[in-house]
Order: structure tokens, then C-alpha cells, then sequence
């Protein structure tokens, strides 16, 4: 689960929400609106709009979604992890994502606009946002995608040393894709008339995700930044190389954050080739360091608070595209 | 010019939701009316409606709706659709099977989809009375494309991946004749190799009873009398809803795939009556020049059209002017070709009524017979010389032309010749 949903355990749950008496009425409309939800979906809003707790609210969320997912991948809903991608994974395009709003908003009496909706692309995303709004909370950091241009402007390491053409980052992770060109100067002699992806190189390359991570998406104190040139390696634990990786392949690659306390951050990474697993590291551990900060955290070049509008240009956000 | 032919047909109709049982309809001139719930109310003073049985799309929410088993259609695709659009994608994959098409001669930069329809009254209202009560947030963001005039062509042409010609026809009950017209035209130009043609009508309370309005719309109750085109005592129209589809192909695919015609299509023509923007000419002059237009057009004579489907929807005037229009075309050239009209069985399909009763044409052209022109008991006067038929002729009509007409005196005439 993302921080901000367990980053509030056990007291204050009951919220101040402005909730007028639930009415018979109200149940009637209630019954009316989810009447292709399941039963579950149905009175956990019941629970939801009498209590005003919470913890009702990722049932009637996920029982929202599962009503406009078509039946035949529904069964990927009810064992998903948080990481279930709505489009990709769900095939909910952005008008779904419009009826599945409008329902969400009817049902838990919330006000969505349509900014703070094109960040929503996985379950997880949706269920902390809908979290935060009732909760009352400031909205967690969108997944940034981040194209080559912004890696370079933000990473300590350079070309020919840096081994990610493009990474989407969130408060939970990120993930990048680096291509193997063929032109890296080392595969000149690695190994002689046989171009292989040195293991070392790729322990590399998620080990430069983790700093992405952390200069771009790691809770950060406020009024401090995780300092750019204060990040390095020591040490990795449970590398196992599972496929040669030549020129052509496309890496993709992901880190999770396992723990972070000054002065240390533990990951755990993968590499896949398509659905081949090519290397799984199962800690990556990096120093670091805070550095002051005037701006808000990770404002490295201005994009820490929801995305502005280009920002988001490298992957099609969940917009309505109307062709009117 | 390349020759165009219909190849392929389906009907969800108030005479039956299939090729074969439209045809038997027709044949045995059995109609399709019935006493439609809704009207039967003090203040309403029309009665009967051409149902479409096996469908049930009351409710304004699509998911709510049912059709016959056979039709598999996914929640996706439902949701921007009017009850005329579910009609209309029935009757595509109707047409698609009966033309033996795969999906490769679907989608392709060659096939193009022409459609027309009325939009969606019912949905128009409903949306649109949403917004206005809980505001613009509350609205379903597909109550657009499930309502306004074009929502038919946005949701077939999505929904089965066109990906050539597309556009909507809006000339009121000239519509989906224009747009078989225009087809014709995309393939005998040479821009596409094969079209859609679909015609599409809620055919529902809120489609039909606005024309209550122009006490143009019939008040008998009983449904074996309330449309009688032709008859002295002809009181109006009754509505009907439903959805027809249509193929149009050039010679060289029917050729490449085997395919085996209804009918050839010949060409067609059209002219306005620059008159009135409702009444139609009393002389039927826009309609006597299109007939022309079309016979031209198609290197045809009057003397060759042995049967004439005619537009002729049971009103007072517009029955007449066609009449009027028919005698000077054919009545100068000495020849009677049969004459009926089919709105006696079906009721009048508005926007759907020109490609409804084109597909008539080609299943009577395959099936051998002529249908008669139903429930006429007196012959109105005016029609005396025209040789209306009155009973169904077991024999095939060689050459057949179709007429439509349209609120702004808009008038089109199409010419088919049975393969």
C-alpha cells in the first residue's frame, strides 16, 4: 500500500466529514446508483456514508471499477495488487474513467476535477487518492514521467555512463526502459566479437533508477532535498543474472523501495526483456543525504507539486479525448 | 465507371428482425403495427405505432436494455449507443453474414459506412435535462455521442473499425436514400470499393410524437386501417423505428470474392421542390424531376421500370403529389409499371424509411414476387391511371425505382435492376 494510506494508523479515523443524516432516501439512491455493483460494493457505501470511516472506502472504489471492467478480465480484479494498470491491464479508457468518476463522486459524495485525474493510472493510485480526498490529505505526487531529456537535467551521472532513456516515477516506485544500441563504448571488448551487456552495467542501470527514485520521487522532510551529488552505492545483496542481454534488446526496467532511514535506502530491482527475466537484485543500497532546500522537496527543476501540463506529454495521460 | 451492386442486407424492422421473415411479410403484406402503450392517454389522440418485437430499449440508461439472443454486444459499445443505434449494429452484423464478409473486408481503407438517422430524441431530452438540473458534472460524458443527429455512423464506424468514407445524411425521410445515393457515388468514382449504408429510428414516444404536432401522424386505433397510402380515406402516417444495413460493393470485389448480388444498383437522382418546408409540392414537381434525373442518369427509360417503390406514407398531400409526379413521368410514356407502397405494412421509418425500402426492393428482386400496396379498400381518385397494385404479384420485378422524400421538398429517386 502507498505511505499515505498506512501513514494513518488506528486514531482519527472518524472524519469530519459535512454529512447530513443518512436518510432512507439516501439508501434508495444509494441502491439505485450501485445496482450493478455487487452486494459488498452496495454496503460498504452504506457503511461509508453512515460512519463516515474510511477503511469502507477501497470496497466501494474497487466495486466501482470492477462494475465497468468487462466480466472477462474482472478476474484480474479481485486478486490485484495495487501496481493493476486501468488501461493497460483493465482496458478502461478515459471515458470509463469519466463514468467510473461521476459514480465514485455520486456514491462517497466527493468533487473530483478533471486536473487531479490524469495522474490516475493504477488501482493503487486510485484508491490513495480517493484516500487522500477523504481524509482530507494533500494529494500524494502523481507518477511523473520523465523523458530523457529531464533524467539528464536531474541525474548526477552522465552519457555515455547513464543506462535510462526514459522512467515514470511515484511515490512507490519507478520504472525505465534503456535500449541496448550496440554503440556502448565497452561492448567494443565485452566480449571480443560478441557484444553481451556487462551483469555489472546492469546492476548499473537500476541502481541510476534508484537515484531517480530518490531525487524524483522519495518522501522527503519538509524543507529539505535529497542532494543530487550526495548519492552513492554500498552495496547489493542477491544478484542473480537470468538471460544475456545484446544489442537490440530493450531493458525494462523497475526498483521498489524496501527501506529508507538517513543514510541508507534499500531497493529491491528487476530487469525484464519483454516477459524474460534478465536480472533481479534483491537489495540495492545506496547512501544519502539531505541538503537544505528554499523550495518545496525535489523541485530540482520546478515540477514537484502536480504536474504541469507538458509534463505528462511523453505517455497519454487519462484524459477525455473528445473528438467533438 | 465501375458497376455497383447490394450484396449484402439486415433488417430489424417492424416486419421482422431478419432478411427472411421481412421477406415473407412483405409478400404476404402482413403489417407491423400494434396499440403502443405509451399513446393511450386522454390527451394523445394517435394510437398505433410499427413496433420493433424482440428488442426492449425503454429505459434511457443502455445497460438496461435487451435484444435477441444471438447478438453478443459489450457493455463498451452499448453505452454511446440510442436504441435506434443497437437496432442499426444488429442489423450490420446481419448484413456482414448475409455478404459473407471476414473482418479483413470490414476494416480497410477501401470501406467506407454512410449512415442517417434522426438522432435520439429520448436521449437528447434526458441528457440534457440532467444537466440543466444537476449540472454539467453529473452528465454521462457519452450523452453526446448517444444523441445528436450522427450518433448511428460515430458508433458503427467505432464499433466495427472503419476505416474509409464515413459521414451521416440529414435530409429528414430522404436521409438514408441520399445516403445509398452517395455511396453509390463513392464506389462508381472510384474512392471505395465496397460501403454501409445504414439507416436507423428510435422509432419511440419521443421520435414519433413530436409530428403529432403537424396532425400529420394518423389517429386510427386500429392497426389494420391507421396506414393505408393510396386510400381515400387515408389519415396520416404511423411512425415506426428500427434499423436497416445495407452493402454496396463494385464489380470487381463482387467478382474477387464470389459474392452473389440482390441486385445491381444503376444510379440515381434527385431535385428540391423549392416550395414549402414541410408540404410537398401539390404537383409533385421536385419528385417528377428526380425520377427523371435518375432515369438519365442511368441511361434508363421510363417505358423499362416495371415496379416503382413509392415514398408514399399514407398523409394527405404528400400521397398525392406523388401520384401527380408518377403520372407525368410515366403516364407520358403510355406505360403502368406496378406501384406500392410498403409504409402500409411498415409505417413510415423517417430517416431509416429510403434504405429500409430499398432492401424491400432487393429481397423482392431475389424472391420473386411484387407486394402489393396493403389496406386500400377506395382508391383515392387522384390515383386513377396508375396501376397500384393491390395484391402481391408472384413474379420479380426486372427494374425497380425508388422513391424518397423529404422535409424541404427534398426528393431522391434510385434505380435497381435485379441481377
Amino acid at each position: 500500500m502507498p505511505d499515505s494510506v498506512q501513514s494513518n494508523p488506528g486514531g482519527n479515523k472518524t472524519l469530519t466529514l459535512a454529512t447530513k443524516p443518512f436518510a432512507p432516501d439516501d439508501e434508495a439512491a444509494l441502491r439505485e446508483a450501485l445496482k450493478r455493483c455487487s452486494p459488498s460494493t452496495f454496503e460498504a457505501a452504506v457503511q461509508f456514508r453512515k460512519t463516515g470511516n474510511a477503511d469502507h472506502m477501497p470496497a466501494v472504489v474497487i466495486g466501482v471499477i470492477e462494475r465497468f471492467v468487462e466480466p472477462d478480465l474482472r478476474a484480474k480484479l479481485k486478486d490485484a495488487d495495487d501496481d493493476l494498470r486501468l488501461i493497460e491491464d483493465l482496458g478502461i479508457d478515459s471515458l470509463t474513467m469519466m463514468e467510473i468518476v461521476i459514480l465514485v463522486e455520486d456514491v462517497l459524495q466527493l468533487s473530483i476535477n478533471n486536473d487531479e485525474l490524469r495522474n490516475l493510472r493504477t488501482v493503487g493510485d486510485v484508491k490513495t487518492f480517493i484516500d487522500c480526498k477523504i481524509r482530507g490529505l494533500p494529494l500524494p505526487r502523481p507518477t511523473k514521467f520523465l523523458p530523457i531529456e529531464h533524467i539528464g537535467a536531474v541525474m548526477p551521472v552522465q552519457p555515455p555512463f547513464l543506462f535510462l532513456n526514459e522512467a515514470s516515477v511515484s511515490s512507490t516506485g519507478a520504472n525505465g526502459k534503456y535500449k541496448i544500441t550496440g554503440q556502448e563504448f565497452f561492448l567494443q571488448g565485452h566480449f571480443k566479437d560478441n557484444p553481451v551487456m556487462p551483469a555489472s552495467i546492469m546492476l548499473e542501470a537500476l541502481g541510476q533508477l534508484a537515484v531517480l527514485f530518490l531525487l524524483e520521487g522519495a518522501p522527503t522532510e519538509p524543507g529539505k532535498a535529497i542532494g543530487a551529488n550526495t548519492i552513492f552505492f554500498t552495496g547489493c545483496e542477491g544478484v542473480r543474472a537470468h538471460r544475456m542481454c545484446k544489442p537490440g534488446d530493450i531493458l525494462t526496467l523497475s526498483i521498489k523501495p524496501k527501506r529508507m532511514k538517513m543514510p541508507l535506502a534499500t531497493f529491491e530491482g528487476a530487469i525484464r526483456v519483454g516477459q524474460e527475466k534478465a536480472v533481479i537484485a534483491e537489495d540495492i543500497t545506496l547512501t544519502f543525504a539531505y541538503v537544505e532546500s528554499a523550495v518545496a522537496p525535489s523541485a530540482i527543476n520546478g515540477t514537484a507539486q502536480p504536474a504541469p501540463e507538458g509534463d505528462n506529454s511523453a505517455n497519454p495521460p487519462l484524459r477525455v479525448a473528445i473528438n467533438a | 465507371m465501375p458497376r455497383v451492386f447490394i450484396t449484402g442486407l439486415g433488417f430489424v424492422t417492424s416486419i421482422g428482425n431478419d432478411a427472411a421473415s421481412v421477406s415473407a411479410s412483405l409478400r404476404e403484406m402482413r403489417h407491423g403495427f400494434e396499440v403502443y402503450p405509451p399513446f393511450q392517454k386522454p390527451d394523445i389522440s394517435c394510437k398505433v405505432i410499427g413496433t420493433i418485437k424482440g428488442f426492449s430499449t425503454d429505459s434511457v440508461d443502455p445497460e438496461d436494455w435487451t435484444f435477441p439472443p444471438g447478438y453478443t454486444i459489450k457493455r463498451e459499445t452499448v453505452r454511446s449507443m440510442a436504441p435506434h443505434g443497437l437496432f442499426a449494429h444488429c442489423a450490420f452484423i446481419q448484413a456482414v453474414a448475409d455478404a459473407r464478409l471476414g473482418e479483413a473486408d470490414i476494416s480497410n481503407r477501401d470501406t467506407g459506412l454512410f449512415a442517417a438517422s434522426g438522432g435520439s430524441p429520448m436521449l437528447t431530452y434526458y441528457h440534457h435535462d440532467r444537466m440543466l438540473k444537476l449540472g454539467p458534472a453529473r452528465c454521462s460524458p457519452l450523452g453526446i455521442v448517444a444523441s445528436i443527429v450522427g450518433t448511428l455512423n460515430f458508433n458503427l464506424v467505432a464499433a466495427f473499425k472503419i476505416q474509409g468514407a464515413s459521414c451521416g445524411f440529414s435530409s429528414a425521410c430522404a436521409s438514408s436514400a441520399h445516403a445509398i445515393a452517395y455511396a453509390y457515388d463513392e464506389i462508381s468514382l472510384g474512392r471505395q470499393k465496397r460501403m454501409f449504408i445504414a439507416g436507423g429510428e428510435d422509432g419511440n414516444r419521443d421520435a414519433i410524437l413530436p409530428f403529432a404536432g403537424m396532425r400529420t401522424l394518423s389517429l386510427q386505433s386500429d392497426p389494420a386501417l391507421a396506414s393505408r397510402p393510396f386510400d381515400v380515406a387515408r389519415d396520416g402516417f404511423v411512425g415506426t423505428g428500427g434499423g436497416v444495413v445495407a452493402v454496396l460493393e463494385s464489380e470487381s470485389e463482387v467478382t474477387r470474392r464470389g459474392a452473389n448480388p440482390y441486385c445491381e444498383l444503376l444510379g440515381w437522382g434527385q431535385a428540391s421542390d423549392g416550395y414549402n418546408v414541410a408540404i410537398s409540392h401539390p404537383d409533385g414537381t421536385g419528385s417528377r424531376i428526380a425520377m427523371e434525373n435518375a432515369l438519365g442518369s442511368s441511361r434508363v427509360s421510363a417505358a423499362e421500370v416495371d415496379y416503382v417503390n413509392a415514398h408514399a406514407t399514407s398523409t394527405l398531400i404528400g400521397d398525392v403529389s406523388e401520384a401527380r409526379a408518377l403520372k407525368s413521368v410515366f403516364g407520358e410514356m403510355g406505360v403502368r409499371p406496378g406501384i406500392s407502397s410498403t409504409k402500409a405494412l411498415t409505417g413510415h421509418g423517417l430517416s431509416l424509411a429510403g434504405v429500409m425500402e430499398v432492401g424491400f426492393c432487393a429481397l423482392m428482386m431475389r424472391g420473386g414476387f411484387t407486394p402489393g400496396s396493403a389496406h386500400i379498400t377506395n382508391l383515392d381518385p387522384a390515383c386513377e391511371g396508375l396501376n397500384i397494385l393491390r395484391s402481391t404479384l408472384n413474379e420479380a420485378p426486372r427494374v425497380v425505382l425508388k422513391n424518397s422524400s423529404g422535409f424541404g421538398g427534398a426528393n431522391v429517386a434510385l434505380l435497381m435492376r435485379r441481377k
